[in-house]
């Protein structure tokens, strides 16, 4: 139907198929990653990040090289000969040989500076959305709200990834090389899996845990201040309790980010007697916290952001 | 779609017995409202409910009792919002964004393909006009240029029905006019424009079909001659300018629904209660008694007066 005034005005209608909502919530997960990246105070994060990434990299190179140049060395102490491969067992001890303990080892030190990065993201990313009223926009697209959630996690998720579990992955490939790559990868195919599992672990666990204290806090610095609680107090605590006051090993289970290690290195098939802290918890209670954080996280955005307006 | 099938339709929207409370506050107490294609204005003081009946609307909270559906399917339902298109009153954005970011954005969330998010984003910056502006990060725009980009984002999916929340703020004179046009045309093509706004000026150039609410309650549904003419406790006053008031006032208190005039400078001021029997027999007056009018105006029958009288106040504008 045609009028007058669309010739006037030019107004063209919309004739076409429209994507399902799942493509509203990747439009989303790219903006928020877009923000991230924009931001210059966090590029000297992103650098932290690489040169964590460089020193394993390098590290597993360089334990190759010694090892293969000074294996068949022997040196004397007095009269003893001693063989160059027994004084660089020390090297054993960084981890840095594609072991499961390496990817963990790393994910543990990329994972700090996520964590910080998410911390002051948190707000840009989220809080805002609740704090100055743009969420009516996203909603009032045909997008349910799982479909926002999904969004904002996937955002979150993707930032985490490229930080933690990509990599990982690449150290995982640098390993192969390294060593005889056909028997390490088809040896450990396990361990590859299970660096992909420690990916999605973090990114269901975090993502979930940063929309949800950022929807609650909104605001960057009382977010900082939750995020720091969560993941550097209760990290102190829990080593106080456990290894100054020798109490249950079950207290690590307030530390988040020591329950993701766990459950990571479960997971990656790593021997539970090589965790570098002292005693700790099963891995399946690890699990079990990590399954309450989860639950409660949703149970909370789904009341929360059906209630857009509160009227006090 | 054909005329008839839009005809047989369920209506584009229709709140049945709404209520919502935020927790002991009461916002919308058993509004019905039914409304299809055409424009029509939604007014009312501060706290009448107004944002919460938009917000009921665009399915952006449920209500705590009644219905409210889109083309009969639940405004809550993700699916129904195909339909709409909301223009909120706040303008908080990304504003590191460009105005063209954002509507790009939006297009996605809409769900265009990725070929078609930059011609339809662009097709509605034109009509909003603001393709030449679209690359400023949307922190340095005006309040005028930012209704401008909501709009536009309302627009992109070419909704059945659009609501409007204080389209007009903050535009200069020349955009109002243009987006005047846009809306009238909008309206034209069968569209169903819901628009709150303060500026009863420029909605009563927009539109006459009003919806009116006070304290919760829809106080009147029409045009605002409909409403004016249920206003009995009002009488309506009319401004007459003639050369010969004394013969006028002699016949006037014979008309039927006339209660009383007052003389003026340049003529009469009626005061009469039901506008369309008082304009009929004054027509018929005139004729017989051959009276020349020189001029005629209701002096109250403005939206800003009808609204003074349903709310409380004088009317008198």
């Amino acid at each position: 139907m045609t009028n007058p005034t669309d010739h006037l005005l030019r107004y063209r209608p919309w004739k076409g198929e429209l994507n399902p909502p799942v493509y509203a919530s990747w439009a989303m997960a790219r903006s928020s990653l877009r923000l991230l990246f924009r931001r210059k105070i966090f590029w000297a994060l992103y650098a932290l990040a690489l040169m964590i990434f460089f020193f394993f990299f390098y590290g597993q190179y360089l334990v190759v090289w010694i090892q293969m140049q000074t294996a068949s060395q022997t040196v004397n102490f007095g009269a003893m000969p001693v063989k160059m491969s027994e004084l660089t067992k020390f090297l054993d001890k960084l981890n840095l040989n594609g072991s499961p303990h390496t990817f963990g080892n790393f994910i543990w030190f990329e994972g700090y500076v996520a964590m910080i990065v998410l911390a002051l993201a948190g707000a840009v990313l989220v809080g805002n959305d609740f704090q100055y009223g743009s969420l009516p926009f996203y909603l009032s697209k045909p997008i349910g709200r799982r479909h926002y959630v999904l969004g904002k996690m996937l955002g979150i998720g993707a930032f985490i990834n490229l930080l933690t579990t990509i990599p990982a992955l690449l150290l995982f490939i640098q390993a192969g090389l390294l060593n005889d790559w056909q028997s390490y990868y088809i040896d450990n195919y396990l361990l590859l899996l299970g660096i992909l599992g420690y990916g999605l672990l973090l990114t269901v666990v975090l993502s979930l845990l940063l929309v949800a204290t950022a929807v609650w806090v909104r605001r960057t610095v009382p977010l900082i201040m939750i995020w720091s609680g969560l993941f550097v107090l209760c990290h102190r605590v829990a080593n106080f309790l456990v290894e100054v006051q020798n109490l249950s090993p079950l207290w690590r289970l307030i530390d988040l980010w020591n329950n993701l290690y766990l459950v990571g290195l479960w997971l990656m098939r790593a021997d539970p007697e090589a965790v570098k802290l002292g005693p700790q918890p099963e891995p399946w209670q690890a699990a079990l916290v990590l399954a309450g954080v989860c639950i409660g996280s949703m149970l909370y955005l789904r009341k929360r952001i059906q209630a857009i307006e509160i009227v006090s | 779609m054909p005329n008839s099938t839009l005809a047989s339709a369920p209506p584009l929207l229709l709140l049945e017995q709404v209520s919502k409370w935020y927790g002991p506050v009461l916002s919308l107490n058993q509004v019905t409202l039914e409304l299809n294609a055409g424009i029509t204005g939604l007014v009312g003081p501060n706290g009448a409910g107004k944002s919460t009946l938009i917000k009921l609307a665009t399915g952006l909270i449920a209500p705590s009792l009644g219905r409210v559906t889109v083309r009969g399917r639940d405004a809550s339902d993700w699916r129904t919002r195909h339909s709409i298109g909301y223009c909120p009153d706040h303008d908080a954005f990304y504003e590191e964004m460009s105005g063209r970011d954002f509507v790009r954005t939006m297009a996605k969330l809409n769900g265009f393909h990725s070929s078609q998010v930059t011609a339809r984003s662009e097709y509605v910056l034109q009509q909003v006009g603001m393709v030449e502006r679209a690359d400023r990060k949307l922190r340095g725009y005006s309040k005028g240029m930012r209704q401008r980009i909501k709009l536009a984002q309302a627009l992109l999916h070419d909704p059945e029905l659009l609501i409007l929340d204080e389209p007009l703020s903050g535009i200069d004179p020349l955009g109002r006019q243009e987006m005047l046009d846009l809306f009238n045309a909008l309206a034209a093509q069968g569209k169903c424009l819901l628009i709150s706004s303060h500026e009863l000026e420029e909605l009563e150039k927009l539109t006459n079909h009003v919806a009116i609410l006070s304290r919760g309650r829809i106080a009147a549904v029409g045009t605002l001659q409909q409403i004016r003419e249920l206003l009995d406790d009002y009488p309506m006053s009319v401004r007459v300018v003639l050369d010969q008031p004394k013969e006028l006032a002699k016949s006037l208190l014979e008309l039927d629904g006339v209660l009383g005039f007052d003389f003026t400078d340049d003529g009469l001021t009626i005061r009469a209660r039901s506008p369309e029997r008082f304009f009929a027999g004054f027509q018929k007056l005139v004729l017989e008694k051959g009276i020349i009018v020189r001029e005629m105006e209701p002096l109250d029958d403005s939206a800003h007066a009808i609204l003074g009288y349903l709310l409380g106040g004088s009317g008198k504008t």
